[in-house]
């Protein structure tokens, strides 16, 4: 590894330590928001490539993607608004690099109506230029439909009835993918990248009542509440935040801005930790000191 | 009339959809008629003119804010512009011009991406400083529970980043999946399956609830 890297990465260290007993000294809170600054800018301007475990239910859903035949269809979901993108657009990302790789048929569709439809637009026509797949015949986007229960529900016995039209308002029936796809029942595969409670509904409506897998990308706030549906076998694997992106990244074998931010994230946390410590440390002494007031 | 009405067609609504998960989709026809999928396309179009009714009860509240001269008003007119800005455009038909309707090259999709999109994440991305700040203040050992939950969290930050994985395992190679087994996969899913199943049956009461006319909180009584 570089010495000026890891140089320049202790100095980085030695800043925040510094900036934290600033902010215990001074009592000022601006320090410590200074120092996650530094901390999230600095390892996106300089990386420092780090040896990533990829987690047991990323490999999971990596297995179940690879496993299914060429030209398997899969609906694929932008369940997630813009708040989210730097943990669940890499996510999306790597599917479709999966996806594409393995020339699936893929189906895309969003249940938020705020940005899920251009975001959807957006990552896969970049990345269907890359692969040379052409739209309405590689891959589809739906689009959004309000009232997602209804949504979810319909689609298990007719795509065309809950989406007349794909998300630029041609009809579906002319849209040569769709020719075979009606229902869930012509898919292979659901793969939900979604910031939300959606996945509840995409795993009690569709896996359990249409008995079709689903596999799941969600951020790291919402992943402790999943590892339920994938002890039970009812979620066929799950990316966890960015760190989960990350490992998907590292499957797929296109690092990008998962795989750089995984840096930053250790960086932030750590800190974190340390000034948890700190502030226990502090706490304990003034504990102490207060006791021994009140004896005197 | 105003309360019967509305009961009786939550009811039947309720009623068709229970039948269809009890009893096979196709079995549920009149002739022609089926009845599930034609429910469901009504409740779509319902779900879109919900959407409609919030664009309407945005403009008003906020015009009428405006009209009056009430506090903050010039960010209620910064909300009434946006909503004009992005709406008007998205719903003319792109065939007039490649810049209007929600296709890429749009009007729409340029403040999407441009405005919306990174206002949005900007909003999220402060969540790391108040964490961080929140973080030292409020993970006391000021119990045993606190001392848990300080120690869990600890864990479970370092498990989560490659950094803390090579310390964690530099400490002993088996602990990154000892957390795995025990925190995520052991107290953390028992607690959250509790919580699933427990909201099931609150969802599952609540509908019960509104089917017999007993909640009657979404007809604003």
């Amino acid at each position: 590894m570089n010495l000026w890297l890891i140089l320049a990465y202790v100095l980085l260290i030695a800043a925040g330590i510094f900036l934290l007993y600033k902010a215990f000294k001074s009592g000022d809170r601006r320090f410590i928001y200074l120092a996650v600054a530094f901390y999230v800018i600095f390892p996106v301007l300089i990386t420092l490539h780090l040896p990533i475990e990829i987690s047991p239910e990323v490999r999971q859903l990596y297995k179940a993607v690879e496993s299914l035949p060429d030209s398997a269809t899969v609906l694929l979901t932008f369940d997630y608004y813009p708040s989210t993108l730097a943990e669940t657009e890499p996510m999306s990302r790597g599917a479709l690099h999966h996806l594409f790789r393995k020339h699936c048929r893929i189906v895309t569709m969003t249940t938020v109506p705020l940005g899920g439809p251009s975001i959807a637009e957006r990552v896969t026509r970049n990345l269907a230029e890359e692969y040379g797949k052409v739209y309405g015949i590689d891959f589809v986007n739906l689009g959004y439909k309000a009232n997602y229960v209804a949504v979810l529900k319909g689609m298990g016995s007719s795509i065309e009835t809950i989406y007349p039209t794909d998300n630029s308002g041609t009809p579906l029936s002319d849209i040569p993918i769709m020719k075979d796809i009606k229902s869930y029942s012509d898919m292979d595969f659901i793969y939900v990248v979604s910031d939300n409670g959606i996945v509840d509904y995409w795993m009690s409506i569709v896996n359990a009542q249409y008995d079709i897998r689903v596999g799941t990308g969600v951020t790291a706030v919402m992943a402790p509440r999943f590892y339920a549906y994938l002890q039970a076998g009812q979620m066929t694997g799950m990316l966890g935040g960015m760190k989960g992106a990350a490992d998907y990244e590292m499957l797929v074998n296109q690092p990008g801005t998962a795989t750089k931010g995984m840096t930053a994230q250790s960086l932030v946390h750590l800190f974190i930790i340390l000034s948890v410590i700190a502030g226990n440390v502090v706490f304990i002494i003034e504990k102490k000191r207060k006791r021994q007031g009140a004896k005197v | 009339m105003k309360t019967t009405v509305p009961i009786i067609i939550a009811f039947l609504s309720g009623f068709v959809m229970i039948l269809a998960f009890f009893v096979s989709p196709e079995s549920v026809t009149f002739g022609n008629f089926e009845l599930e999928p034609e429910v469901l396309s009504w409740v779509t179009i319902v779900g879109g003119f919900t959407l409609l009714l919030g664009v309407v009860s945005i403009v008003r509240v906020n015009y009428n804010a405006v009209k009056r001269r009430n506090d903050g008003w010039v960010y209620k007119l910064a909300t009434l512009i946006s909503v004009f800005a992005m709406a008007i455009p998205a719903v003319i038909p792109n065939g007039l011009s490649p810049l209007f309707g929600t296709g890429p090259g749009s009007i729409y999709d340029w403040l999407f991406n441009y405005l919306d999109a990174p206002m949005m994440s900007t909003m999220f991305a402060m969540l790391a400083f108040y964490i961080a700040s929140a973080a030292f203040r409020a993970f006391r050992t000021r119990n045993t529970e606190a001392t848990l939950l300080l120690v869990t969290a600890v864990l479970v930050m370092l498990w989560r980043i490659p950094m803390g994985e090579i310390m964690l395992k530099s400490i002993h190679e088996s602990i990154p999946g000892l957390i795995n087994t025990y925190i995520m996969n052991g107290a953390n899913m028992a607690v959250q399956r509790g919580i699933i199943i427990g909201a099931a049956l609150g969802a599952a009461a609540m509908s019960l609830r509104i089917m017999l006319g007993i909640e009657r909180t979404y007809m604003g009584k």
